[in-house]
């Protein structure tokens, strides 16, 4: 029998996450997380975790799909997508990685391909277009239109002020979603 | 506007030294003249040197004194962005009371683009916002120093000996002559202090200067030449077996933007201070007067036989179109033949406050349909027919004449006959302007 996807979204207490935002399949999205409106976590190909603190912003795309958008015809086991911490997804930009460490930013309009593993304190500059397949080392930033590669020293710092300002001012112009603790669901 | 976008879709000729053709964005019109010119047929002057980022001015002998380097700018040394200065808390002891920490402010410099930081290099963050920056001293600043000073002594005592046996030769006859061949020599060595360039044509007075020196005390500056070396240090064992870690090698471009140290490291990349930029100021080769930028007449939309005009003075212009003769000699490049309205095109002036006037009056202007196909404030549309020449062709290109006058409203006031002290502007006439234009419309389709 066809196991039908159990479509809950599992919103963990204390993040915000605007009911104009577009959330499909199975994700769960952890405290102090912020989800702006018209931002797009699509969940396909497999479940999406997403951790503490992370800010995604508006216009941009986190999915699980499956590689080239081809449906395969055979049952292929649902990969995790992974989320650390204090991430930052800013305007428009395109994240298709599986496993996303703590303390990243992916500016806007970058994109993120599928076989990219993030680890930790990474920065993928605007418009930059990341598709290797490789392990990005920690404290890498990636700049420039020839997507030019640099070690900084420092890992950027988490955005604790502008996640405490949103968390204050969101809610009195948009309705957010409910929050569902994660449950266990019967398949 | 296609000068935006597609700047060599309509191109303009110039009748200059060559004949240039050139989009009109990059053009010239000189009120003087009337005459289109192009950036070949203008001499370029320095204005000023300012800072991109700061807009700070300075006059062009303290430029020359900072080595033309902005005082308060710095580039990455990374990205050669501009580096923008942040600051943090950190806590630090008070003066009056050691135990006691309160927060300080501290800065650091930090590039936007890149996010490198002074940190990166070592540099310690610094408690005031701007002008605790030190650039590191070059090592080899006195050897330097004191080679140019030998120079340029040898090089006016060369151009002392060299004057007073022309002056031996011929006493007063041409003095322009012998100077400027002098100035030539001076500026070898950079010593072009009491005789600056002049205009060709100003007298030139470098000879009262020259007795002034020869009265001084001449001091006698000796160089050591460079030691050279027998043993050369060698390079490490590992030198070929030992693996790179790119991310601590600077690239060439960073290397050679500082040529002082050029640092094989990237912890040793230092900031350095923002490089001027010069205000250049044009001048008509032909009446040496500046020039002024070109005023936009035609634009070119995408379809291929709609035509924009656009009038950009307030005045109502007449424009004709007319095909190039058969056997003009502008007439290289078009391979199709047009034909153009004939009658007269009207072009209403421009008006800034009509966007904002609702109740506009529409503009009572008799428009014939097949030739005027809109009609819009300032702006005109209008057909022409072309006609490709060959069967397939890459790039249909077409040339006519463009007449319009013009009215110079801005030329110099002349003096009324009667010599009174308000001398009133005499009434600015109309001239005809002829342009030759070449449009290129694209591949033809199949």
């Amino acid at each position: 029998m066809k196991n039908v996807n159990y479509v809950t979204v599992k919103i963990a207490a204390g993040a915000v996450v605007c009911v104009e935002s577009e959330i499909r399949g199975d994700v769960t999205i952890g405290p102090r997380t912020v989800v702006h409106p018209k931002a797009r976590i699509i969940a396909e190909a497999g479940p999406i975790v997403i951790g503490e603190g992370n800010l995604i912003e508006e216009q941009a795309l986190i999915i699980n799909g499956y590689p080239e958008n081809i449906t395969p015809e055979s049952e292929v086991e649902p990969k995790t997508m992974t989320i650390g911490m204090n991430n930052v997804f800013e305007v428009g930009c395109v994240s298709q990685a599986l496993k996303i460490g703590d303390n990243n930013v992916i500016e806007s309009k970058a994109d993120v391909g599928r076989n990219v593993i993030l680890t930790s304190g990474c920065i993928i500059g605007a418009f930059c277009q990341v598709n290797t397949c490789e392990v990005i080392p920690e404290n890498t930033v990636i700049y420039g239109s020839g997507c030019m590669r640099r070690v900084q020293t420092e890992r950027p710092q988490p955005q604790t002020l502008q996640l405490d300002f949103l968390m204050k001012i969101l809610p009195n112009y948009h309705h957010l979603k409910k929050t569902v603790k994660a449950s266990h669901n019967a398949s | 506007m296609a000068s935006l976008l597609q700047p060599d879709r309509v191109v303009y000729l110039v009748r200059g030294e060559k004949k240039i053709r050139a989009p009109l964005s990059q053009l010239y019109f000189c009120r003087y003249c009337s005459e289109l010119r192009s950036l070949e047929c203008v001499s370029h002057e320095v204005d000023s040197h300012y800072c991109p980022s700061c807009l700070e001015n300075m006059p062009s002998a303290e430029a020359k004194l900072k080595k033309n380097r902005c005082a308060n700018c710095f580039d990455c040394p990374c990205c050669m962005h501009t580096l923008s200065t942040r600051a943090t808390n950190i806590p630090a002891p008070l003066p009056d009371d050691p135990t006691k920490t309160a927060m300080k402010k501290a800065y650091y410099l930090a590039c936007g683009f890149c996010r490198w930081t002074s940190r990166d290099v070592g540099m310690a963050d610094k408690s005031v916002a701007s002008g605790g920056w030190q650039e590191p001293e070059n090592p080899h600043t006195q050897r330097i120093n004191k080679l140019i000073e030998y120079y340029q002594q040898l090089a006016h005592r060369e151009k002392q000996d060299r004057d007073r046996k022309k002056m031996a030769r011929r006493r007063q006859c041409m003095p322009l002559a012998f100077s400027q061949h002098t100035i030539h020599v001076v500026e070898k060595y950079g010593l072009g202090t009491r005789l600056q360039r002049q205009r060709p044509g100003a007298p030139i007075s470098s000879l009262s200067g020259l007795s002034l020196k020869e009265g001084e005390e001449q001091k006698d500056i000796t160089i050591e030449p460079a030691p050279a070396l027998d043993e050369v240090e060698p390079l490490p064992e590992d030198c070929y077996s030992r693996p790179i870690s790119l991310p601590e090698v600077t690239t060439l471009r960073q290397r050679l933007l500082q040529p002082d140290f050029q640092p094989a490291g990237a912890s040793q990349l230092h900031p350095r201070h923002k490089h001027l930029l010069m205000k250049r100021s044009l001048r008509c080769r032909k009446c040496e007067h500046n020039l002024i930028f070109a005023h936009p007449i035609p634009s070119k939309r995408e379809s291929q036989v709609l035509l924009t005009l656009t009038n950009p003075v307030e005045n109502i212009t007449h424009v004709t179109l007319a095909p190039c003769e058969d056997d003009d000699p502008d007439d290289i490049n078009s391979t199709a033949k047009v034909v153009v309205p004939g009658k007269q095109l009207v072009l209403a002036g421009k008006d800034a406050a009509a966007e904002y006037d609702e109740l506009a009056e529409p503009q009572d202007f008799q428009d014939d349909p097949d030739v005027v196909a809109f009609r819009k404030s300032n702006k005109i549309g209008f057909f022409i027919k072309v006609i490709p020449q060959k069967e397939e062709d890459a790039d249909v290109t077409v040339s006519f004449k463009i007449r319009h006058d013009f009215r110079n409203l801005a030329a110099p006031v002349r003096p009324s006959e009667e010599g009174g002290a308000a001398a009133a502007p005499a009434p600015a006439e109309s001239i005809w302007l002829t342009h030759h234009v070449e449009l290129r419309l694209g591949p033809l389709a199949p």
